[in-house]
């Protein structure tokens, strides 16, 4: 039932333990917004997550990248900035 | 001595600040500031909004000079500045982005212009003016105002400096990924730079190779004011960093086999700030040498027959202390816990009376507590928050409690529960909420 692709299923399993959401990690649209409304994650979200995902993919997100909002601003381009900079 | 200069020892042309786009000198900034200050309206409050640490110091010190004072709020969340704008509402805004807050008229600060003459003398603030007002939570649901006149500011500016060893005329360059709303932020950040006539980082910088960049963008000494998430999180992450000369963490309790850890990773000492909002700066250690706090000179922590108060001159009248402390002989003191109301989430101090006033003030919430678990492991401990809502579901409180509260109190989770454990006096111990939030855990353990 999931449109999620296998590494958005991942990180979606990623975020949701990293961050304790009472969430389903397959519910988690792929298009929806990550912070602000969507999920309602802040900045000490984003830097827990920046840190499991330097752990787990090998990429340290950087916030003057100046796509940033672009990257965090959905699973899905979070997952497509992932496999583009995954070092592991 | 009943008014003080603006700003420290600076040259015309030292650096003042390093913005994106370069530096801002020290004539550039009170070009800016004069500027400024001749536009803002006519009013008595300001809220400053700005992002950038510089642009919010030409606003500040604007503000100042027109004798207006900048209002803290304890967070940005919508509710929260137009209830302070409800509470103020002659106060306008002051922005360095497209941002406005609803209801509230908003000016831009806009400091790009020529250069001013530097001036025969560098505008004075009377000690005794009120600056700013520092919000903090009370019992009640309502956010208690705490003046900050300027002699305040300075002399807590100039009491870190000297314990701390900052020598004006050093030139070194302050980083923070701290907030410059944030009382620490106001103080380390801004106050004492400009009290010494070092440089600041206009930047605010939050994951690791941010904090990199950063540090790598200037030249000279760094000192580094930062929490200890951050620190963790450099140090996890292992990202190189420049040589820096001084780390001074505060907003939450740094552990010592962090501080080792941060001081083998960045070569630096790391001085650690016991403060909150109501007293300013209170007291400094270096986290590796012992538990024990020192109060910065000219303070001191005195028992009254109720609570340990922190006394100093340029304190109206002495300031509870929130924490559970004991002081020696010598006027050095240890933190042993939080007061029994008060939570501390990330730097954000809250009273949980505070809180659940907010979550019972939700249309549809009978009845409902917020609950802080043991800490664990994890980087920060989130609330829990068990309610009582008949037909509502998590998410549709979820939503309402945003628009009420600093989202770093957003309870991890919210749970929808029949009824709770409430005693015969319908008071509701801890012991209870504790007990219920552990069944709900074993469940999802087991569940999952």
């Amino acid at each position: 039932m999931s449109q999620l692709s296998l590494l958005e299923q991942d990180i979606a399993k990623l975020i949701v333990e990293t961050l304790k959401l009472k969430v389903e990690p397959a519910t988690i649209q792929p298009e929806a917004v990550l912070f602000g409304d969507g999920l309602g994650l802040d900045s000490i979200d984003a830097l827990e997550l920046s840190l499991a995902i330097s752990q787990t993919y090998g990429y340290q997100l950087k916030s003057s990248d100046p796509e940033i909002t672009v990257i965090f601003s959905s699973l899905r381009a979070l997952a497509n900035a992932i496999e583009k900079n995954r070092t592991k | 001595m009943h008014d003080t200069p603006l700003i420290g020892p600076y040259n015309p042309d030292d650096v003042l600040a390093w913005e994106q786009d370069g530096p801002r000198t020290a004539r550039q900034f009170l070009s800016d500031v004069t500027r400024l200050a001749e536009l803002l309206p006519n009013r008595p409050t300001v809220l400053n909004l700005a992002t950038s640490r510089y642009e919010f110091l030409v606003g500040f010190a604007a503000a100042i000079l027109r004798r207006q004072l900048t209002l803290l709020p304890q967070s940005r969340a919508p509710q929260t500045l137009c209830r302070i704008a409800g509470d103020y509402p002659d106060s306008y805004g002051l922005t360095d982005r497209e941002e406005t807050i609803e209801g509230i008229e908003s000016v831009s600060i806009q400091p790009r212009g020529g250069l001013a003459p530097w001036p025969d003398e560098i505008p004075r603030v009377p000690l005794n003016q009120v600056v700013a007002i520092a919000f903090t939570s009370g019992s009640t649901g309502q956010p208690m105002p705490n003046k900050k006149t300027w002699g305040a500011l300075t002399a807590v500016a100039h009491a870190t400096g000297s314990r701390l060893g900052i020598k004006g005329g050093e030139r070194a360059v302050v980083v923070a990924t701290v907030p410059h709303q944030h009382m620490f932020g106001l103080e380390a950040s801004v106050m004492l730079p400009i009290m010494h006539g070092l440089v600041m980082h206009a930047g605010r910088p939050l994951f690791p190779a941010d904090i990199r960049s950063a540090l790598v963008d200037v030249t000279g000494q760094r000192i580094l004011v930062t929490t200890p998430l951050h620190l963790h999180a450099c140090v996890t992450e292992g990202v190189r960093v420049p040589p820096v000369a001084l780390i001074l963490s505060a907003t939450a309790p740094l552990s010592r086999a962090l501080a080792q850890e941060a001081e083998r990773h960045f070569q630096a000492e790391v001085h650690e700030i016991f403060g909150f909002a109501e007293a300013g700066s209170v007291a400094e250690r270096r986290t590796i040498d012992g538990d024990s706090w020192r109060p910065l000179d000219g303070v001191r922590v005195v028992q009254d027959q109720t609570s340990w108060m922190v006394h100093a001159e340029y304190l109206p009248a002495p300031v509870p202390v929130p924490d559970r402390i004991t002081v020696d002989a010598r006027g050095m003191f240890v933190v042993h816990g939080r007061g029994a109301d008060q939570i501390n989430i990330a730097g954000h101090r809250v009273s949980l009376g505070d809180l659940n006033q907010k979550l019972l003030g939700i249309d549809g919430v009978h009845d409902g507590v917020f609950f802080l678990p043991e800490e664990g492991t994890d980087l920060v401990t989130r609330l829990m928050a068990f309610v009582v809502a008949p037909g509502k579901t998590s998410e549709e409180i979820q939503r309402a409690l945003r628009t009420h509260i600093d989202p770093v109190f957003l309870p991890r989770p919210l749970v929808c529960v029949p009824s709770l454990p409430r005693n015969a006096t319908g008071k509701l111990p801890r012991e209870s909420v504790s007990e219920l939030a552990r069944q709900w855990l074993a469940g999802q353990r087991h569940g999952a």
